[in-house]
């Protein structure tokens, strides 16, 4: 007997079970929950990795923050007034619950945290907004994909820098700006408002949205109520909608104003002070380290280096036709588009603070042969990822293309571990391996009293790296402790630590005049500062207790 | 009438195929004689003849030793000649490239030894696949209803307005795995039968020896040919999934391309999984005929050569996501290899994308997805440049479905006036430029390399087609045929004139037969 394949086969697919499609229906119905399970799931998992490796604090400026929000709670001074006028306070505001516990402290956990809270919250944020967009769930999850498979951010939320929590903050902000455009209902201008606030409060960048939102909520109301309304109706009500959208949100800035005001004695301390960032680039100005300045074509060409290399390119270059559909898209809600214009704060905000020399990206190749600052292409991350959700969605029958095309770049980009964020951190000029001169201090320092003069504007990494305790530092925060050590080290300080013949170098401008350097021995040499210690005969009328008391 | 014009159409079919091979057949490279292992070391047959980069000798090496030795490993003489590019496993030495295309023009190389052209020979296989590749671009536009002369014309632009002129007519990979792209494309429009499909699935396995990098490419063919194997529809009783059981025991057929592939790494690596590119490099052989260090290896780099035992490489990190951005500028817009100056027919494929997805949708989105995957992936390869190289050698897979996209647009849009001024004069620049690398050579150094070069030469080096044009200009050709018969009567700048005069006024005349009974407008 002849046995024949059969040429087609046909099946009736079962359909799933009653509890797995209960299951399924479920997470359809929570999937904000169930996203926010997975990335909280894979926060974790990133910080323990990086603080495993070691490459948790790679960055120069994370030790900072630390140590910023550390002397709030411990320190010869503590207090409010150490969260100083450097950088925007919030970040470091945010650690004080956390930062007196020193595995928070050193891990880096204080103030990672909140980027890990920023990075859930982000992924949340931009599912909800492509919601909003009508973009259906594949869309959405690719969105949600997008942001969180790049591991730039991933490291930047499992480190104690600022830029996640700035993410989430413009985000938010940006998501309820555009309800406030398709729905026109006032309490959502005021929660975006509130979000703009604390943006403005992370990063520099979150001013420039204040402005931008500001003119979006302006021409909104003009367009809404011209028309119909006539001129000095829209005009009266732009006029109150402004008034009441601007008192939130640039609450922060006005508050940043009066602090450095009451503190500093100055409200432009911050932009104009011996340690704001302006006064960096003067000096890197005059060592002609500031290519882009003036420089329209440059600005451009390194933000966009910066921007594809911290998004692997092709997510970028796929949110770009993202933006061009959705601008042409006339399927969406009114004003749908005007209001996505926010998002694109970040992007006209790096280029012109590099054109007008208030920032500085170097890009390896084109800014010489290291990074610095290259972190900054992140700040587009959830514009992109929200972008390419929507394309998906809108995409129909290019659907498989585009998500098999993201695979395949992400797939290759975690396969390498390309992250320039982590390169700038470990080998370019983010980086400041203090090692050798924090690990010479932890192990004569430890066990011995007295106090350690440094200038923490200068060796905040040293100061964090050594693992001691805030309270054994002398630095500029400390007030009569500063003051008295300049003018008579031999009475306060055990060590200094400082760059020799460095008038940067707060401490050597000042004790390199006092009578009593000459009594200091250098004990070590080391390439971002020597050791001074004091000689041993002259121990007996060193200060070693905080017995200035509390000072105000 | 039907029957005139079926016989009118078969004549200028058969023409057009004659003209496109004796035009190939013209800038064929290579020399006469069947060249030995001394032979091989000379520059007649290496820099200043054929075989002139390491690709092509590389591949050359294996055939010869193959058909001569009877060899998988390289004897001394032809390791010398198949540096730099030369592998080195226990002891041996041995290929450093994918089998697959040492193999197929095997046979050229015997017939062209019996008429004393050996070398000539492997040369005209790969002629074989490029006019091959240019009957299935004019085969799936036909089979899609596109009019006969946009059809021709596609073909005859992918031929010889684009880099795959320049690799027609020399011992590369690039023809062949587009034959077999093109291959399986035309077999899924046209062929049902589980016969067709189990020939689907041997060209799709079959190009994984021929070049790596194929495994990508085919994917979306792959997904195509999966998706009509099985079959999910949504009926009132449910999901029903259809499976054609002899098309899904069709799949079978890659056993064969992969048991040959696995046998090839078993028997020269002594492993069946190692990749040829994961193989030890040998730079240079000394007097004993054991690896040793190039003169210019830096002290660390001198150990791994003499003992290349030690090097470490890994297949992963032969794609890089951060060498994105670089290599989309040098396959897309840079000078030196941009699609842009070498095949700038593509701007005439953009405007026109909606039209062909109108017109097949299905087949557009097949078509974007191999050329998106072609540019993504050597656009993250280590060097997009493809070494010394004429054009973005790697993207002959995107001219080849750019030039079906733009047979379907032009058939879409004859009549346009301007569409068709701009597509003239854009097609005889691209025709210009392809044809000087077909008749010269296609070592032109990358844009970077040029610095130290001019150093090296005291002179000024060029990087881009001007290269191939100041070759001409000095009288030389790679042409085997100029160099056997015309070279005493007739300049290689003249040469080059009536072969491009040739290509050039075909294509106009095509053009203009595309207007012939289309409503003329702006």
């Amino acid at each position: 007997m002849k046995t024949t394949l059969p040429s087609e086969i046909t099946l009736t697919l079962p359909n799933a079970p009653g509890f797995v499609q209960k299951a399924l229906q479920y997470m359809y119905s929570n999937m904000q929950a169930l996203i926010a399970i997975i990335l909280s799931a894979i926060s974790v998992y990133y910080f323990f990795m990086y603080l495993n490796n070691g490459l948790g604090l790679s960055y120069n400026d994370a030790r900072s923050h630390l140590d910023i929000g550390r002397r709030v709670v411990e320190g010869l001074k503590p207090g409010l007034a150490q969260l100083g006028s450097v950088w925007l306070p919030l970040q470091h505001l945010l650690m004080v619950p956390l930062i007196w516990n020193d595995w928070m402290w050193h891990s880096g956990f204080a103030g990672a945290v909140w980027n890990m809270i920023s990075f859930v919250g982000t992924g949340l944020v931009i599912n909800a907004l492509l919601t909003r967009l009508r973009v259906g769930v594949v869309g959405r999850l690719t969105g949600v994909f997008v942001f969180a498979a790049n591991l730039n951010i991933l490291y930047l939320q499992s480190t104690a820098m600022t830029e996640l929590l700035l993410l989430f903050t413009m985000t938010m902000g940006c998501y309820y700006l555009l309800i406030w455009h398709t729905e026109d209902t006032i309490l959502d201008l005021i929660k975006s408002a509130f979000w703009i606030m604390l943006a403005t409060l992370v990063r520099y960048d979150g001013w420039f949205l204040l402005g931008l939102s500001g003119l979006l909520v302006m021409r909104q109301v003009w367009i809404r109520h011209a028309k119909n309304d006539g001129w000095n109706v829209a005009w009266s009500r732009m006029e109150g909608i402004t008034i009441l959208f601007a008192s939130l949100a640039a609450l922060g800035v006005f508050g940043w104003f009066a602090w450095n005001q009451l503190i500093f004695g100055d409200a432009l301390y911050f932009a104009l002070g011996p340690f704001s960032a302006h006064a960096q680039q003067l000096v890197m100005e005059e060592a002609g380290a500031l290519p882009t300045k003036y420089n329209f074509w440059l600005s451009l060409k390194v933000y966009f280096y910066a921007l594809l290399y911290n998004s692997y390119t092709l997510p970028a270059l796929l949110a770009t036709i993202g933006a061009i559909v959705l601008w042409r898209d006339r399927t969406l809600a009114q004003f749908t588009s005007w209001g996505m214009l926010a998002l694109l704060a970040p992007l006209l905000f790096n280029v012109l603070a590099l054109f007008l020399g208030f920032s500085v990206i170097y890009v390896q190749g084109i800014s010489g042969d290291t990074w610095f600052n290259i972190r900054y292409g992140v700040m587009l991350a959830p514009t992109i990822a929200i972008l390419i959700g929507y394309l998906v969605d809108r995409a129909h029958a290019f659907r498989l293309l585009t998500i098999g095309s993201l695979l395949f770049v992400l797939f290759f980009a975690f396969a390498n571990e390309d992250s320039v964020s982590i390169d700038d951190a470990r080998v370019g000029s983010s980086q400041k391996n203090v090692s050798e001169v924090s690990g010479y201090l932890n192990t004569h320092a430890s066990r011995e009293k007295g106090f350690i003069l440094i200038s923490a504007a200068s060796h905040d990494a040293i100061i964090f790296s050594s693992g001691l305790p805030m309270k054994r530092f002398i630095h500029e925060g400390t007030g009569l402790y500063w003051e008295n050590a300049l003018a008579l080290p031999d009475r306060w300080a055990k060590w200094i630590v400082m760059r020799t013949y460095d008038d940067n170098d707060l401490t050597w401008k000042g004790v390199s005049k006092s009578s009593g350097f000459q009594y200091y021995n250098k004990v070590a040499a080391y390439p971002f500062a020597d050791v001074y210690e004091l000689q041993a005969s002259m121990s007996g009328q060193l200060n070693t207790e905080p017995i200035l008391g509390k000072q105000k | 009438m039907k029957i005139k014009l079926f016989y009118y159409n078969t004549i200028v079919d058969l023409l057009l195929i004659l003209l496109a091979a004796g035009i190939l057949t013209a800038c064929l490279r290579g020399n006469i004689g069947n060249p030995t292992p001394a032979d091989l070391q000379e520059k007649l047959w290496t820099n200043d003849g054929p075989l002139e980069l390491s690709p092509e000798r590389g591949r050359f090496a294996l055939t010869y030793s193959l058909i001569e030795d009877n060899s998988l490993s390289f004897s001394v003489p032809i390791a010398r000649f198949a540096i730099p590019d030369l592998g080195y496993k226990n002891g041996k030495y041995v290929s450093l490239f994918a089998p697959g295309v040492s193999f197929i023009v095997a046979p050229g190389y015997i017939i062209g030894r019996y008429f004393g052209i050996s070398q000539a020979g492997t040369n005209v296989v790969i002629v074989l696949f490029a006019l091959a590749n240019a009957i299935l671009i004019y085969r799936i536009l036909r089979r899609i209803s596109i009019d006969q002369t946009s059809a021709r014309l596609a073909a005859l632009i992918f031929l010889f307005a684009s880099p795959a002129f320049n690799y027609a007519v020399t011992l590369y990979q690039h023809h062949i795995s587009t034959f077999l792209l093109l291959g399986s494309v035309y077999l899924l429009l046209t062929r049902t039968s589980w016969t067709a499909y189990a020939v689907i699935w041997f060209l799709i396995a079959l190009s994984i020896p021929v070049d790596y990098p194929n495994l990508f490419l085919m994917l979306p063919i792959a997904f195509w040919a999966l998706n009509n194997t099985l079959r999910i529809t949504t009926t009132m009783q449910g999901n029903i999934l259809r499976i054609s059981m002899l098309k899904l025991f069709s799949i079978s057929a890659v056993l064969l391309p992969l048991g040959f592939f696995l046998w090839f790494n078993n028997a020269s690596y002594g492993n069946p999984m190692q990749f040829s590119g994961t193989v030890a490099t040998v730079k240079a052989i000394d007097q004993n005929g054991k690896p040793t260090a190039p003169e210019n290896a830096s002290i660390t780099d001198r150990e791994k050569y003499i003992n290349p035992e030690k090097q470490q490489k890994s297949a992963s990190n032969f794609f890089r996501s951060r060498a994105l951005v670089n290599g989309l500028f040098i396959l897309l817009f840079s000078p030196d290899r941009g699609l842009l100056y070498f095949a700038p027919f593509i701007l005439l494929v953009i405007p026109g994308l909606l039209v062909a997805y109108r017109l097949a949708s299905h087949l557009t989105v097949i078509m974007l997805s191999i050329i998106g995957i072609n540019i993504l992936l050597y656009s993250m390869w280590g060097d997009p440049w493809g070494g010394w190289a004429f054009g973005p050698r790697y993207l002959i897979p995107t001219c080849a479905f750019a030039s079906l996209l733009l047979g379907m647009i032009l058939s879409q849009w004859r009549g346009r006036l301007l569409y068709t001024l701009a597509f003239i004069i854009i097609i005889s620049f691209s025709i210009l430029v392809n044809t000087a690398g077909a008749l010269t050579s296609s070592a032109n150094p990358p844009r970077i390399e040029v610095l130290n070069l001019e150093k090296l030469s005291g002179r000024e080096e060029k990087y881009t087609f001007e290269r191939n044009i100041d070759m001409l200009r000095e009288g030389r050709s790679k042409s085997i045929l100029y160099n056997a018969v015309f070279k005493q009567s007739i300049t290689a700048w003249g040469y080059y004139k009536i072969i491009t005069g040739i290509i050039i006024s075909t294509a106009i005349i095509l053009t203009i037969l595309t207007l012939y009974k289309s409503k003329l407008r702006l």
